[in-house]
């Protein structure tokens, strides 16, 4: 497992991703798995910064991952107020298709085998089942 | 993220190169700016080099979609990769948008 607690700022977002992205590059992890992981990934990041954290400097995102021999597990956890997974607006709805925002939660919930969120929305945690070509 | 613009018999042809995210996505928007002031109504996406998308991207695009129509524009987005496509599948945008497989299908059917 790694634990890592990173800055506020959306360009540090990249390298953490980047860095899973690699590692499951090199056990053969599927392609279309790791497009999968990449996006699920970075929402969770972007949420917790942007959503969560709301920006600020002063805050920052605890990340952990752990890759196992058939899934890779990621906890992102924000020091945000927290939100309800639940009271989000359905973004595939047409009436809310024009909306900018919105489609994060929804991605990841998409994208990724297992979610769930706690601490009130603070932390979420997610897997992906992981699918390895033979090299 | 490289964006080239080019006008071809009326249609403002937009060809995407890198990810299209958090980072770059001020950028992208910016970069319609003269397209949406001098009210080119015919507009082609090509995303034939873009590999990645996020959420901020696809509200980038949404949000460039709803200014072209502010005054009857037109846009077409092009050249999606298998998994990009996947992306607005998942979201339902590709009831929104009109996804064309390739760039000269989209120039010729304006």
């Amino acid at each position: 497992m790694k634990r890592t607690s990173i800055e506020n700022d959306s360009h540090l977002l990249k390298e953490v991703s980047n860095e899973l992205i690699e590692e499951l590059r090199e056990i053969g992890v599927n392609e279309e798995i790791i497009f999968d992981v990449h996006v699920g990934f970075e929402e969770a990041l972007r949420n917790a910064m942007v959503h969560g954290n709301k920006g600020s400097e002063h805050k920052k995102v605890a990340v952990e991952t752990k890759i196992e021999d058939n899934s890779v597990t990621i906890m992102v956890e924000d020091e945000g107020d927290g939100f309800v997974p639940e009271s989000l607006p359905d973004p595939t709805h047409d009436d809310n298709l024009l909306l900018e925002g919105g489609r994060g939660v929804y991605l990841i919930k998409h994208l990724m085998d297992e979610v769930r969120y706690e601490n009130g929305g603070r932390r979420l945690i997610m897997i992906k089942y992981l699918d390895r070509q033979h090299i | 993220m490289q964006i080239n613009m080019e006008d071809m018999n009326g249609v403002t042809i937009v060809r995407m190169n890198g990810d299209i995210d958090i980072n770059s996505a001020p950028d992208v928007k910016k970069s319609f700016d003269t397209t949406v002031s001098e009210k080119k109504d015919k507009v082609v996406i090509n995303l034939k080099e873009v590999g990645y998308v996020d959420s901020s991207g696809l509200a980038t695009l949404v949000e460039i979609l709803k200014n072209l129509r502010s005054y009857g524009g037109k846009l077409k987005l092009t050249n999606l990769s298998a998994k990009v496509k996947g992306l607005f599948e998942i979201t339902k945008l590709d009831k929104l948008f009109d996804i064309v497989p390739e760039e000269e299908d989209a120039v010729g059917t304006f």
